[in-house]
């Protein structure tokens, strides 16, 4: 069975596009709607990686990060963010402060998304295979 | 005059008879010594007669000097200013006759004349300062009280960094009072470095022109107000420092600067509101589009190898397209009806008519959700003046926002009445509600209620849209009444376009 990648997003056809192409990839692919079922979901699946929104309702993308980095259990998720969010935000500060692996600009490539998830999670094997 | 003058004839007479008896004694004497008599007797006369010439000379004399005391003191007693006149006053005594005595008389006259110029002249000056200063101290209250009614806040300040001037305004916005401050000092009174910057370098910089910057003033409450200082050197006027002690020689004259402050407040809110906006059109507009590239990129790679999965994309690919477009054109009308350059064409019209239109446009998607449209409208002929397009496009806008937040089999009711002289639609659901801060921000731009998941994304601009159609077009009311859970009420109250019409119709 693959590495098991949580995707939170509001918007369902985001999901869609990324949950098909990770799962082409072999991946098991969660998703989740906003920042709360997010984190229920990585309580309860406990996923190998995180990619999630900024903007999403009950819980934001930050929110959903900052919760992710005060658990024990869950402090070294790697996470990638994928925001429409353009000068707001400073991936940065995000890196620095959160420990967020990279930030992806909406519009987004579905194939480059693989790419990254690729190189986080192939890298991620490579001391424990 | 003539009694003097016989007086010195006199004397004269009595003294070449005097000379002439001492001489005819002497020679009597040379003549004939020895006979005393005679010679007693001639020098006798001689000797009265040069008593009498001395009392006349003497008399003379005096008499000429009480003259000339007395045209003294008449000059002395004259009040000045009518001997500097041109004509002679009256009661003033004739110069002595005496040549040397006139001479030296007119001399003092000139002379207490000139003073007596100098000293008109003096009090001319001093009268006329006299009015400038009352002139100057009216002008400066005026000046004050314009200073005072002034709503811009204005503070000058010295060379040395000293506040000299601040009105009203200055004082609230700086919370102090200058005349009872223990300094004057600008740095200590205002606090706001930028603002003493701005004056600082205008004071040193004489000759260039007004200076301004955005300065920012946080009170004490920690409200952060906005202004655009504007500073302008001050010329070297001499009554700009009181402190005349200061003037000593190697101190440059102090010249300062003033500064009037405007409140940006308003243009402040605006920008930072219009970059909110923007912000906010881009996040809009790249989720859809996001959306497009993600599914075309999908395709393009060959990833949906089935039909099925390729109609579906197609599908996505179409709806985000065709949400953009309802992004783009609400919020162009938005723009243009906000500008105000919408062509508005209003008629007369069936409200019902126009519901049923709308009903019909949105039912695919209630559908789509298996939403239950129920139609409540009105039997009775329900007349508007409206423009047609816009009061569709803004019925349209509710029902497809309660069809959006209401769950799958929830209902959608649509509602018409008149209600006293007023005509009223509404559109109610059983969908997610509102909280009391998303009913009073609902009508906001971009603002979106926390949404539920699986809740179709709007464009969040379709209430504020329906908003201004409605209030500011139509000049109706719309209102939003809600409960968290339950669901919402979105009505709409238009005036009666009255009976004639439903009888046109």
């Amino acid at each position: 069975m693959g590495k098991r990648v949580l995707l939170c997003d509001d918007e369902i056809h985001i999901l869609r596009a990324a949950e098909f192409k990770l799962k082409r990839a072999g991946y098991d692919v969660q998703i989740a709607g906003d920042g709360q079922e997010g984190w229920e979901a990585i309580e309860a699946q406990k996923p190998d990686m995180l990619i999630t929104d900024c903007q999403m309702p009950r819980l934001d993308g930050l929110g959903l990060v900052a919760r992710v980095r005060e658990h024990e259990e869950t402090r070294d998720l790697p996470i990638l963010m994928l925001t429409a969010k353009g000068f707001e935000l400073s991936s940065d500060n995000l890196a620095e402060k959160w420990n967020v692996l990279d930030v992806m600009a909406k519009p987004f490539s579905p194939r480059e998304l693989l790419g990254r998830v690729n190189a986080v999670l192939d890298k991620e094997e490579a001391p424990t295979a | 005059m003539s009694g003097s003058k016989a007086n010195s004839v006199l004397a004269t007479i009595a003294l070449l008879l005097s000379i002439g008896w001492t001489v005819g004694w002497i020679g009597g004497w040379l003549v004939e010594p020895g006979t005393w008599w005679l010679r007693v007797a001639l020098l006798s006369p001689g000797v009265v007669l040069a008593g009498i010439a001395t009392a006349l000379l003497l008399a003379g004399v005096r008499r000429k000097h009480r003259a000339v005391a007395h045209y003294f003191e008449t000059l002395a007693r004259h009040h000045l200013s009518a001997l500097s006149s041109d004509t002679i006053p009256e009661g003033t005594p004739p110069l002595p006759a005496d040549k040397q005595w006139s001479k030296a008389a007119a001399r003092v006259r000139d002379v207490l004349e000139e003073y007596s110029g100098r000293l008109q002249d003096l009090k001319h000056a001093q009268a006329a300062r006299g009015i400038h200063n009352r002139r100057a101290a009216s002008q400066s209250q005026r000046i004050k009280g314009i200073l005072a009614g002034l709503s811009e806040p204005i503070l000058a300040m010295d060379d040395y960094g000293d506040v000299v001037l601040a009105n009203q305004s200055a004082e609230q916005l700086f919370e102090f009072n200058l005349e009872n401050a223990e300094t004057r000092s600008l740095a200590e009174l205002a606090r706001c470095q930028k603002l003493l910057d701005l004056l600082t370098s205008t004071t040193q910089r004489k000759m260039a022109g007004d200076r301004s910057d955005e300065i920012e003033i946080v009170d004490k409450d920690g409200n952060s107000h906005w202004f655009r200082a504007t500073a302008s050197p001050l010329s070297s006027g001499n009554e700009q420092t009181e402190d005349a002690g200061d003037n000593t020689p190697g101190v440059p004259e102090s010249h300062g600067a003033v500064a009037v402050l405007r409140d940006i407040g308003d243009q402040k809110t605006l920008q930072k509101r219009n970059a909110e906006f923007v912000s906010a059109v881009s996040h809009e507009m790249k989720t859809p589009l996001a959306g497009i590239k993600a599914y075309v990129e999908l395709l393009a790679d060959g990833d949906a190898e089935d039909e099925e999965t390729r109609e579906e994309f197609l599908e996505i690919i179409n709806g985000q397209a065709d949400r953009l477009q309802r992004l783009i054109e609400n919020m162009l009308n938005l723009a243009r009806i906000e500008a105000g350059v919408v062509e508005v064409s209003k008629q007369t019209q069936s409200l019902n008519t126009l519901l049923e239109e709308a009903l019909h446009v949105v039912q695919p998607s209630a559908e789509a959700k298996q939403i239950q449209l129920v139609s409540e409208l009105s039997p009775m002929y329900l007349g508007v003046l409206a423009d047609r397009d816009m009061l569709l496009q803004a019925a349209i806008n509710l029902l497809s926002n309660a069809i959006k937040y209401t769950p799958e089999q929830g209902t959608v009711t649509l509602r018409s009445r008149l209600e006293d002289d007023k005509i009223r639609f509404e559109v109610q659901d059983t969908g997610v509600g509102l909280s009391e801060e998303d009913c009073g921000r609902v009508f906001e731009k971009f603002y979106r209620v926390k949404k539920d998941k699986n809740m179709a994304a709007g464009t969040g601009l379709g209430l504020p849209l329906a908003k201004h159609i409605v209030e500011d077009v139509h000049g109706g009311l719309l209102s939003a009444e809600s409960t968290l859970g339950e669901g919402s009420t979105f009505a709409i109250t238009l005036p009666n376009a009255g009976k004639l019409a439903g009888q046109l119709a």
